[in-house]
């Protein structure tokens, strides 16, 4: 009964919403940052803008200077007595801005979050980077190419207790065991997030295993870690280095040779994807708890489980294309 | 003989486990391995002494590891700048013996107890580093690797000059008046004033010392890569502190030999490249160094049972 008043509420206030829509003629879209000082962040509202763009909407991206919950809540709530269409929002604090969102619900406007999700009910889709499945894969396949899909390789993770991390390393281990028969993990080693114990374990990793053809780390600081270590040893392409991270942290390494591939998703076609989701809800194109795919522009039909909308497979960043990206 | 007694039950442990790798697993004795494991313990080599002395005068820093990620920050960010590498070298000792003034000031100063201003500094620190840095890896100009040199003169600089100055250190505290005064500062406060001993300078001193000394170590760490992350010194006071409990310095202040806190850091941080060439799961680590720690402080319990029965 509690569901069946809340979805009538909902669907009033979605014309309540279209009205206003109809009214001013162009739809204003809030795009929040978690901060305006990430390369990460400003990247994300490159792809925004471009969508504003494609969409023909107002598109008015803010976020506070530095990661701070609190002005994020402030800058939700001067958008809901503004009055905008629609929210997209990276969520820094889950449970402090979910509040702020569910009042912006309330108020008939739709709530779409992107790169870190709010509770469920305080927004009506979230654009998701990547699953883990996909994450792991991408890891294990740019191995296995490099690699020739044959030799011994090791795994430098964050800590051996990150749930998300051992989730990704699970996705690797099955597709190496079902597609990469040839290839034997030798062993995996925390770097409990810090490069200088990356680099340390690196180094054992490649006197304890003289016959090692790869490492792959699922945890930032492990990268350039690692690449030091290949580095120090004389190893460079020999030892073929794969990882989660950002391009800025890699670039020198990749562009040695050292490194051979950076995995993350695009943050541009996050925020692309993010604006089309808000624009759809709005246009009524994208219904809440409803969709089994959407189609986002120029990304075409993305998958959508339960409420994410998935970007989709993370892309490689190396020699070639690392200069094109800035974060 | 039997003064000398910890520090020869943890050099044998150490012989018995280089031993079984040079068995099992020669590999662990490639030169490069071996010399780019070394290099990258001696930070935390330069840091177990600096927090050996603040213990062996019956007081705590725990802050060391937040003020070592400041030092390293505060180089790496006049680096960046333009700044000579002698320069920026400066600036974290400088940065480092101001860190270690202010705990030194409340310590003795104010005599307030060093295990929660320490805490207190290890927070604050740790706090301004997020805020400053968010968390991102911080590139260093050509030139501060290997302090421009190649990566075989620059590690045998960095351990050369850890050596070095374990060696000079191990000597002061022998020879010189500096010695006698942590020492006694650290067995009774009480009698190091009567004999005219200044433990509240001494105290200070040491605590000044122990900055500076952060900036050495996150200098010695600096020029080993060519990017820092300012989370780098976390978890580094306590595998400073563990080396030098290992090693026979007395939480209860007045005794220990620097040698003794060589060998304590050098058994706890082989202990993960042995699981490593023994190819064995991660999981242990921790809890061999763990059960080492606890093994010493128990023979430190025991022995102090039997001095007091003495008495």
């Amino acid at each position: 009964m509690k569901r069946f008043t809340l979805s009538i509420a909902l669907v009033l206030f979605a014309l309540v919403s279209c009205k206003k829509t109809e009214e001013s003629g162009k739809l204003t879209v809030g795009f929040l940052l978690k901060s305006k000082g990430n390369q990460y962040f400003v990247t994300c509202e490159k792809g925004a803008q471009a969508a504003a763009k494609e969409l023909d909407i107002d598109l008015r991206v803010d976020g506070p200077i530095q990661a701070d919950p609190a002005k994020q809540n402030e800058i939700v709530e001067n958008w809901i007595t503004d009055g905008v269409d629609v929210m997209v929002v990276a969520c820094e604090n889950k449970d402090s801005i979910s509040t702020a969102l569910r009042k912006a619900k309330q108020a008939g406007i739709k709530v779409v979050t992107y790169d870190a999700d709010a509770q469920p009910d305080a927004r009506m889709y979230f654009a998701n980077q990547a699953t883990a499945q996909g994450i792991g894969e991408k890891l294990i396949d740019s191995a296995a190419e490099l690699t020739g899909a044959e030799g011994e390789f090791a795994i430098i993770t964050g800590t051996l207790t990150s749930a998300n991390l051992n989730e990704w390393i699970d996705a690797i281990k099955a597709r190496q065991l079902e597609k990469y028969p040839n290839m034997k993990f030798v062993g995996i080693r925390p770097c409990d997030d810090q490069k200088d114990k990356a680099q340390q374990e690196a180094t054992n990793l490649l006197s304890a295993n003289p016959d090692l053809k790869a490492i792959v780390a699922v945890c930032s600081p492990g990268v350039p870690g690692a690449a030091e270590a290949v580095k120090q040893a004389g190893k460079k392409g020999a030892v073929k280095v794969v990882g989660l991270g950002l391009p800025s942290e890699n670039r020198a390494y990749v562009k040695e040779g050292v490194t051979q591939a950076v995995i993350l998703w695009s943050p541009e076609d996050l925020g692309y994807l993010a604006v089309h989701a808000g624009v759809a809800l709005a246009k009524d194109e994208l219904v809440e708890k409803d969709a089994k795919t959407f189609t986002a522009g120029k990304l075409g039909e993305l998958q959508v489980v339960g409420d994410s909308i998935i970007l989709g497979k993370p892309i490689a960043f190396d020699k070639d294309n690392i200069d094109d990206y800035d974060f | 003989m039997k003064t000398y007694s910890r520090e020869l039950t943890v050099g044998v442990a150490l012989l018995l486990l280089l031993a079984a790798l040079a068995v099992f697993a020669p590999n662990f004795f490639d030169g490069q391995p071996l010399v780019s494991r070394l290099a990258s313990q001696m930070p935390a080599l330069v840091l177990a002494v600096g927090v050996a002395l603040v213990i062996m005068t019956r007081q705590i820093d725990i802050s060391i590891g937040s003020q070592f990620g400041m030092c390293a920050v505060i180089a790496g960010t006049a680096a960046a700048s333009g700044m000579s590498m002698p320069m920026a070298m400066l600036c974290a000792l400088l940065a480092g013996a101001l860190m270690g003034v202010v705990n030194g000031w409340l310590v003795a100063g104010l005599g307030l107890p060093s295990i929660v201003v320490t805490l207190a500094t290890l927070v604050t620190w740790q706090e301004v580093l997020r805020l400053w840095q968010k968390g991102r890896l911080l590139a260093l100009p050509d030139g501060v690797q290997w302090f421009g040199t190649s990566q075989g003169t620059g590690q045998a600089l960095v351990i050369g000059a850890a050596f070095l100055f374990l060696v000079l250190m191990a000597w002061a505290m022998k020879h010189l008046s500096i010695g006698r005064r942590i020492y006694a500062t650290g067995s009774d406060t009480e009698a190091a004033r009567l004999a005219g001993l200044a433990p509240k300078a001494t105290t200070f001193g040491v605590f000044v010392l122990m900055g500076i000394l952060a900036g050495v170590a996150a200098v010695l760490n600096l020029v080993q890569s060519p990017q820092i992350q300012p989370n780098s010194g976390e978890g580094l006071e306590l595998k400073a502190i563990a080396a030098a409990v290992v090693g026979g310095v007395a939480i209860t202040g007045g005794r220990g030999t620097l040698w003794g806190v060589l060998l304590g850091l050098m058994l706890l941080v082989n202990v993960n490249p042995a699981l490593t060439h023994f190819h064995q799961p991660p999981y242990w680590e921790k809890a061999i160094q763990g059960l080492v720690i606890l093994l010493a402080v128990a023979a430190d319990g025991i022995r102090h049972k039997k001095q007091k029965r003495l008495k």
